[in-house]
């Protein structure tokens, strides 16, 4: 067996339903461990990070 | 950067100033004392080049630049400092860095900053003198925004306009600016104001036997407005004019004379003419076409007095008046629309005054004041807070002026509203006011009446029947001395054009709540009817007891992983369905009610989904009214809430938004809005800013928004605050309940219950995610403003087919039904309360009367 290098995200249940959506398109979860705990591929936490604040902005309104 | 506060944002202490990302790294050895920007040049010592307080920064860079002036002898090291400070900022600030202005030596005393940019006008509320300042800035510019500490304000053609037609004088304005400004007023900002003030006044709009001309006592003005080319085209020329003469004839007429006549031609002899004294002037040489006109000597002088001069007109045709009135502002010669309602012996006066009993309330009277300023009657918008008695503003102006008025609303119900309240506000008698509706064409008896419609009814161009074509005959064949527009800023632009251009009145008013739009078409109302006379102040009005203190709150309740995850899958109406019925929401919403029911508030609960409407009423056993309910229910169901104490929540779906009337309120919440709607929200606040209790000590009303976490309902939810927030109101974040898991017989405590919520949601038909579906406007209503009580047919579910025997339907197999989740609405008691004979009799009798009188008016 090969060892992956992960990191553990923690995230309120919201944020973990929205990793799971984007683990649809592109596999980065290693482990689903419960509501508020993920491990991922460490070598994907910049784009997952990336990807999720722009999910999150959207819901966002702004005065420009 | 968003103004949405995030949950990382309040994880900061808020007194910690934002810095730069670049320097992020300081943050950690930096104590303290080095975040304050140090202002007594000793400490300059202190490596602080990287930590930069933003909220203080303007005033500092300021006042750095003062220092640098004063301080020529230490230039050194310091004034280097100071530089490289300003570069490191001012690129923040892009074209809006003013640290360059020089500060006043005494310029804490006063209140005010000018951007020499865009004239915004940003007063500091918390000075002394900040009344007196607001109260001057509320005559020469539009508020934009006035919150707690810092109002904001913006110089405005328009607010010039007005400021000068109240008798404000040029020079005036920029002396008290100056006195109030932190800086010397900036010189585009006096060249602005010059400008504007200058040209004001000179061309007015004049309707005389039905027909509109264009007059100045300036002919040059004219020549210089019928050169363009939009005006010369709206031109319409009278038949004994000789054609050849050019475009440059005019009607010359004398008005009232008083012997000596001229024609104040230049520049300078309008200045004298605001002199004292006779000044006789002679103009022709400078007019080439002077020997056209009857040019005369001597000049009346009182500028109020300008009617005794030789006016000079051109007639232009009614269907460009709208045209020529945005193209006259956009050359910067804004037609006066003045009435002199005292003078006009033309037009038939009306015997209208209000009741003695009737008292109007201070900023009423100041609203009219602006109108009636200088004893003449000015076209523009008066904007006054829900439940703040817009109607009898309307009314009081409408006794004022004492000539034939037309009311326009946007639905039938409001149309009775507004005849109910001219009875009851006013000694006006049955026989002068009608009613234009699509039901009721009537006409008033006499001269002179009132008549209230809709803008639909007359602004419809096609499908009339043969009553309402003679009713509009005889709306535009007269001359109206007064018009008044309920609710301007819903009207589409091209309606309301057509309802202006077809009905000819003196003066118009427009009312309003909430002057925005989400079309951006405020400007157009602009020259429609004309400017922003008076916006009240909500904050004031609420201080003084007029409306009713608001705690606004918005709580924000997590989405469930289940509904979540769905929602994330889900197209976007459907969308709106679980965010509406996310259990969270549910519960947050039994929790408030129970809360503010024990405390004995009276609440009402919006919900523009009617589909989540009735989920929640039933869930939680209350009371509801929505387009289907029927008329008989719906006034059983409001009696209860008002008069008894076991009702004490009603749910309502947006009918309730406007028509309903129910002072009892005390504390409202919403679950599900028509989306980034300001209005709407501003509209369901007023709901409760009339609340009986308001003058209580220390009585405060709840406006709860409930807001789904992490969906689009955030970032509507947001936008929609922004009018409120304009207005002074601040909005709290609830991010957790305190008690709520507590809470005995919470609803979808368990995660079974939630599931077979999201299954039933999830069942639900796309159609049933729609907002306000059951609403159908009536023949007059304005598309999207119903407030009608008459919600048309009541919708009926479609026809469910399943199979089974006759004999089991029937009940011969011991089948019996039952049902559950019954609506509270059925288990009211009918109405047992019979009414006495005597009144049981009187009542029949009148229905008969009517009965026969139908049948003799059909006869």
């Amino acid at each position: 067996m090969r060892a992956i290098k992960g990191v553990l995200l923690v995230c309120d249940p919201a944020v973990k339903q929205i990793l799971l959506s984007m683990n649809e398109k592109q596999s980065f979860i290693i482990e689903d461990l419960d509501d508020h705990h993920l491990v991922i591929k460490a070598d994907e936490e910049y784009r997952v990070r990336r990807e999720l604040e722009t999910e999150l902005e959207k819901n966002t309104y702004s005065l420009d | 950067m968003s103004n949405k506060r995030s949950a990382d944002d309040l994880a900061y202490p808020p007194k910690r100033p934002r810095r730069n990302n670049d320097h992020d790294d300081y943050i950690e050895i930096d104590n303290e004392d080095d975040v304050i920007p140090p202002s007594p040049p000793d400490t300059s010592v202190v490596p602080r080049g990287a930590t930069i307080n933003f909220s203080a920064l303007t005033r500092k860079l300021a006042e750095a630049k003062r220092n640098k002036d004063k301080d020529i002898s230490n230039l050194s090291s310091l004034e280097v400092h100071r530089r490289q400070q300003d570069a490191l900022v001012s690129h923040i600030f892009n074209e809006q860095d003013f640290s360059w202005l020089h500060l006043k030596t005494d310029h804490a005393s006063r209140p005010l900053w000018i951007s020499p940019d865009d004239g915004h006008i940003i007063l500091e509320a918390f000075s002394p003198i900040a009344e007196q300042a607001q109260d001057f800035l509320t005559a020469i510019s539009e508020p934009v925004s006035r919150p707690a500490f810092i109002h904001e304000y913006k110089l405005t053609s328009y607010s010039l306009y007005a400021a000068v037609s109240v008798g404000l004088q040029t020079e005036d304005i920029i002396e008290v600016l100056n006195r109030l400004s932190k800086v010397p007023v900036p010189d585009s900002i006096t060249s602005f104001i010059r400008e504007r003030t200058l040209s004001y006044g000179k061309v007015k709009l004049v309707l005389k036997h039905n027909k509109y001309y264009v007059e100045s006592s300036h002919p040059e003005t004219l020549q210089l407005l019928l050169k363009d080319r939009v005006i010369r085209e709206a031109r319409l020329f009278s038949i004994q004019q000789d054609n050849s003469i050019k475009a440059t004839t005019f009607t010359t007429s004398k008005a009232p004379v008083k012997g000596n006549l001229v024609i104040p031609g230049t520049k300078e002899a309008k200045k004298d003419e605001a002199a004292p004294g006779k000044t006789p002037a002679i103009t022709a040489n400078n007019i080439p076409d002077a020997n056209l006109f009857t040019s005369v000597v001597g000049v009346e002088s009182d500028e109020i007095e300008e009617d005794d001069d030789n006016v000079h007109a051109f007639e232009i045709h009614d269907s460009k008046i709208d045209e020529v009135k945005k193209r006259c502002n956009e050359l910067e010669y804004p037609m006066l629309e003045e009435y002199d309602f005292r003078n006009d012996t033309v037009n038939a006066n009306l015997d209208i005054d209000l009741k003695p009993a009737t008292v109007i309330r201070p900023y009423q009277e100041t609203s009219l004041s602006k109108m009636f300023g200088n004893g003449r009657a000015r076209s523009g918008i008066i904007v006054l807070p829900c439940g703040a008695g817009k109607t009898l503003v309307g009314i009081t102006a409408a006794c004022t002026i004492k000539k034939s008025c037309l009311v326009l609303c946007t639905s039938s119900v409001s149309v009775m509203q507004w005849k109910q309240q001219f009875m009851q506000w006013s000694n006006i008698t049955d026989r002068q006011i009608a009613v234009f509706t699509a039901d009721q064409k009537e006409k008033f008896a006499g001269d002179s009446g009132i008549v209230v419609s809709t803008y639909s009814m007359v602004a419809n161009t096609h499908n009339r029947s043969h009553e309402s074509k003679k009713m509009m005959e005889f709306l535009t064949s007269r001359e109206w001395g007064f018009i008044l527009l309920d609710e301007v800023h819903v009207v589409p632009a091209a309606m309301f054009r057509r309802v202006v251009t077809t009905i000819k009145a003196h003066s118009k008013l427009g009312l309003t709540a909430t002057l925005v739009r989400e079309d951006d078409k405020i400007a157009d109302l602009n020259y429609m009817i004309g400017p922003k006379l008076y916006e009240a102040n909500w904050m004031d009005l609420a201080a003084k007891g007029h409306i009713a203190n608001v705690q606004c709150a918005e709580v924000w309740c997590p989405m469930t992983p289940e509904f979540y995850g769905q929602y994330l899958r889900e197209q976007s109406r459907k969308r709106m369905l679980l965010y509406c019925m996310n259990p969270n929401k549910f519960q947050a919403c039994q929790f408030l009610i129970k809360y503010h029911e024990d405390r004995g508030d009276k609440v009402i609960v919006f919900s523009d989904n009617v589909y989540a409407l009735e989920a929640y009423a039933r869930r939680l056993n209350k009371l509801y009214i929505h387009g289907g309910t029927g008329q008989v229910e719906r006034m059983r169901i409001l009696s209860h809430f008002q008069h008894s104490p076991k009702v004490n929540t009603i749910f309502l779906s947006k009918v309730g938004d406007t028509s309903i009337d129910l002072p009892e309120a005390t504390c409202l919440i919403q679950i599900s809005s028509h989306f980034g709607s300001r209005r709407q929200e501003a509209q369901r606040l007023g709901r409760i800013l009339r609340a009986k209790r308001r003058n209580d000590e220390g009585f405060n009303a709840f406006f709860y928004s409930l807001v789904s976490k992490d969906t689009q309902e955030m970032y509507y939810s947001t936008k929609r605050q922004q009018f409120l927030i304009d207005q002074g109101y601040a909005f709290k974040v609830i991010t957790h309940l305190d008690g709520l898991t507590d809470m005995p017989d919470l609803v979808y405590k368990t995660r079974d219950e939630q599931i077979e919520l999201l299954q039933s949601v999830l069942l639900a038909n796309e159609s049933e995610a729609e907002l306000g579906s059951d609403i159908r406007a009536s023949e007059g209503d304005l598309a999207g403003t119903v407030t009608s009580k008459d919600f048309g047919p009541t919708r009926f579910p479609a026809a469910q087919r399943t199979t089974g025997s006759l004999n089991a339907l029937s009940g011969a197999q011991h089948m019996s039904y039952i049902e559950q989740n019954k609506s509270a609405n059925k288990k009211l008691a009918k109405e047992s309360v019979s009414r006495h004979k005597l009144f049981a009799k009187r009542d029949k009798d009148k229905a008969t009367a009517r009965k026969e009188a139908r049948a003799l008016g059909r006869g």
